[in-house]
């Protein structure tokens, strides 16, 4: 009778750590993919096992996929690999899940509650479309503005981002490859800037700094941050890996606006200035 | 000044919603931004853009890592609005500029400076995170107060 009793609490045990590893894998690919950085889902991995009791786990992540081993005496019990894509950023997500660790830590929070704050959290939506689009027009105009062009400038800058803007949540919305989106947005802003110069304004305006302004909500600041957080941190694979797709982003920016200029400068025959 | 001031504050911000920040911590993104581009700005007047660029950014970093230990929430929402105003943009559309235009020096000249603006950035943020985390934190330096009144009684 005894022996059975025994048995049963070591499956109990053991489907309890199941769920406690299936929380923390389960947080961390959220994290990962809205732009965490890899030494927040490692750490956070490891306080939620550590806060419900357990210990012996390893954990291994890259920038695209998650490895987790637990076992328990001598006995593998876990064993999980995700695979996580790139997507879009939500950092106010990854803020989300930040808290919620914070909390598991503190014991504030059980298991089956942080499961359903997790559903809850996973299921926050990024904001209105029609908000974004203005935001990018007005922060590409403010650094149009920065960047040393005038009123007018960026003015113009402000109406070709929320163009600019309605074909990238267009291609986010029809999951098109990161770059055709870069290589025809940075075409489609200098096809734009280059034609603003003949609408027959009747004040000064100069191409490059319409440009200039334009392309910042293109440029992959996110990428570069994170990569070069993970490369301080030693995480040098992830690290790698994200660089290159930032500095790819650049390069595609620069395909697309360079392609536009010197067609424009073959077919006008070198009046470009 | 005052104008490029505002406009930095709302660039900020502005690059804070295409990454979804949540609503309570523009502000403190705002805030970050303008800091970083004042000193960019106000140094650039005295010395080169890359040292004006490494301090910037030096100050950006400094002032998210105290935002993000003050307000409890992950780094990353305050720094990389934060850095936006600080990238080399000018640089990196000069230099396709000047490879599209076939003048090779000068597109090698800004690429260069693109590369440099970019090391400054780079060894800025590794600078500011190498040093502990304890130093942010507030109870850290009050118990180093208490410890070293103690000694003192």
């Amino acid at each position: 009778m005894e022996e059975i009793e025994i048995v049963d609490i070591n499956i109990e045990e053991e489907q309890n750590m199941n769920r406690v590893l299936h929380l923390a894998v389960d947080m961390g690919e959220t994290l990962l993919k809205n732009g965490g950085e890899i030494f927040r889902v490692e750490e956070t991995i490891e306080h939620v096992c550590k806060s419900f009791g357990v210990n012996n786990f390893d954990s291994f992540i890259l920038s695209n996929g998650i490895f987790v081993t637990a076992d328990e005496n001598g006995e593998q019990i876990f064993a999980q690999i995700k695979h996580v894509p790139l997507s879009a950023t939500h950092l106010g997500i990854v803020t989300e899940v930040n808290n919620l660790s914070r909390e598991i830590s503190a014991g504030q929070v059980g298991l089956s509650e942080a499961f359903g704050r997790m559903d809850e959290i996973k299921q926050m939506p990024p904001k209105r479309d029609y908000f974004r689009t203005l935001s990018a027009g007005l922060g590409g105009a403010c650094f149009c503005f920065l960047l040393g062009g005038n009123v007018w400038e960026s003015i113009i800058t402000l109406m070709i981002d929320i163009l600019l803007y309605i074909i990238v949540i267009f291609s986010e919305r029809h999951s098109l490859s990161r770059m055709i989106r870069n290589i025809i947005g940075g075409a489609f802003i200098t096809v734009l800037a280059i034609s603003a110069g003949y609408l027959g304004l009747p004040f000064d305006i100069a191409r490059d700094k319409i440009i200039i302004g334009s392309i910042m909500p293109l440029i992959p600041g996110m990428a570069f941050v994170n990569a070069i957080r993970d490369i301080a941190n030693s995480d040098f694979i992830s690290g790698t890996v994200r660089i290159i797709d930032a500095l790819l982003v650049f390069v595609y920016i620069a395909i697309g606006v360079g392609c536009m200029l010197s067609m424009y400068n073959y077919i006008l025959g070198g009046l470009l200035k | 000044m005052i104008a490029s001031l505002i406009c930095s504050f709302f660039g900020t911000i502005c690059f804070s919603v295409l990454f979804n920040v949540p609503k309570k911590f523009y502000i403190g993104c705002g805030i970050t931004g303008s800091m970083g581009w004042l000193c960019y700005y106000l140094l650039l007047a005295v010395t080169s853009s890359t040292v004006a660029t490494f301090a910037g950014t030096l100050l950006v970093v400094l002032m998210a890592r105290i935002l993000a230990v003050w307000l409890k929430c992950p780094i990353t929402i305050f720094l990389v609005p934060g850095i936006f105003p600080l990238l080399p943009g000018t640089s990196v559309y000069y230099t396709a500029y000047h490879l599209v235009t076939e003048n090779l020096s000068e597109a090698a000249h800004n690429g260069l400076e693109a590369l440099k603006l970019a090391f400054a950035i780079v060894i800025a943020i590794v600078f500011v995170f190498s040093v502990p985390r304890e130093l942010f934190q507030f109870s850290y330096w009050r118990k180093r107060r208490l410890k070293k009144q103690r000694i003192e009684d």
